[in-house]
């Protein structure tokens, strides 16, 4: 325990870095978090960078933005019934 | 058609058969006909190649274990038949386009942050379906399908090294790549459609 841990309303002003001199390695990091694969320790690495990087937390905004948008709003095609009752009957023939 | 991929791991009754076909395989087939869908890029190829993938799924049951990964079992298969039937009667630019590709990634990476800087969540988020959808559509298609089966599809990086054959290092450099390439597709849907897509200015900074 440092006496720095207990937060106080001065520490919240943190100064963050306007560049990165690892940012491929954060973005692999991040993507690895968003997709839910990281490690913890990787996920902690991510966290700490995200409060103190603007690159790495403006990367981390635009990968989660992405990653929604395949997610919600990449149009679905609804499978044909006459696709389905094919399968179904072609099944039976066998 | 890998080896391993149709050998017989049980000897179901014909009941069991069509029991296991109803309730754990068809129950895929919306995702199945959107993965197609994507893969062709065309209503009537997308029908064929789902029901060939149904039918070598019936045929070969005895090698799907009762209970496990149905979908990723199916979506294998279906990318299998995709590769060795469909892909190779389609004029195939891709194996040109994935060079250029890497060779592209390979400058983007020595270039250091340039990468993330220039295109904001906030316009992704304007961005319709639409664009999003062409956007995905127009990247060379082993980059489509990580990110089809990663953000679309929600499998696993170990379900993804199995469905596509490939060690997990490279679906997530492949799915690295893809998102890179797609950024920038992204960002010239923006573009055109006049969404603002300059850099967010230094005193924008308050959350």
């Amino acid at each position: 325990m440092t006496p720095e841990s207990s937060s106080s309303a001065e520490a919240e002003k943190v100064v963050k870095k306007e560049h990165c001199e690892n940012h491929a390695n954060c973005m692999k990091l991040i993507q690895m978090a968003l997709d839910g694969e990281a490690s913890p320790e990787e996920l902690e690495h991510v966290r700490q960078n995200l409060g103190n990087c603007l690159p790495c937390n403006r990367g981390y905004n635009l990968e989660k933005a992405i990653k929604q948008a395949l997610q919600l709003r990449v149009e679905q095609k609804a499978v044909p019934q006459s696709l389905v009752d094919c399968i179904k009957s072609k099944i039976h023939e066998l | 058609m890998t080896a391993d991929e149709f050998i017989a791991v049980r000897q179901y009754t014909e009941s069991e058969k069509y029991a296991i076909f109803d309730r754990e395989l068809m129950p895929h087939i919306q995702s199945m006909y959107n993965f197609a869908f994507r893969l062709t890029q065309d209503e009537d190829d997308a029908n064929d190649l789902v029901q060939d993938t149904y039918l070598k799924a019936f045929r070969f049951i005895n090698s799907f274990e009762k209970g496990t990964n149905a979908k990723a079992w199916l979506f294998r298969i279906l990318k299998n038949s995709f590769i060795n039937d469909y892909r190779r009667k389609s004029k195939e630019p891709n194996k040109v386009d994935y060079q250029e590709v890497e060779t592209y990634y390979d400058s983007e990476e020595m270039a250091g942050t340039s990468q993330t800087t220039d295109l904001r969540a906030e316009t992704v988020q304007e961005l319709l379906g639409d664009e999003v959808t062409n956007a995905l559509n127009a990247l060379p298609i082993d980059f489509r399908t990580v990110l089809i089966l990663c953000d679309v599809e929600g499998f696993t990086y170990e379900e993804m090294a199995k469905i596509l054959d490939i060690p997990i290092g490279t679906v997530r450099s492949r799915l690295h790549r893809a998102r890179m390439l797609l950024k920038e597709k992204l960002k010239t849907y923006a573009t055109h459609m006049g969404y603002d897509t300059s850099e967010r200015s230094e005193d924008e900074e308050s959350l």
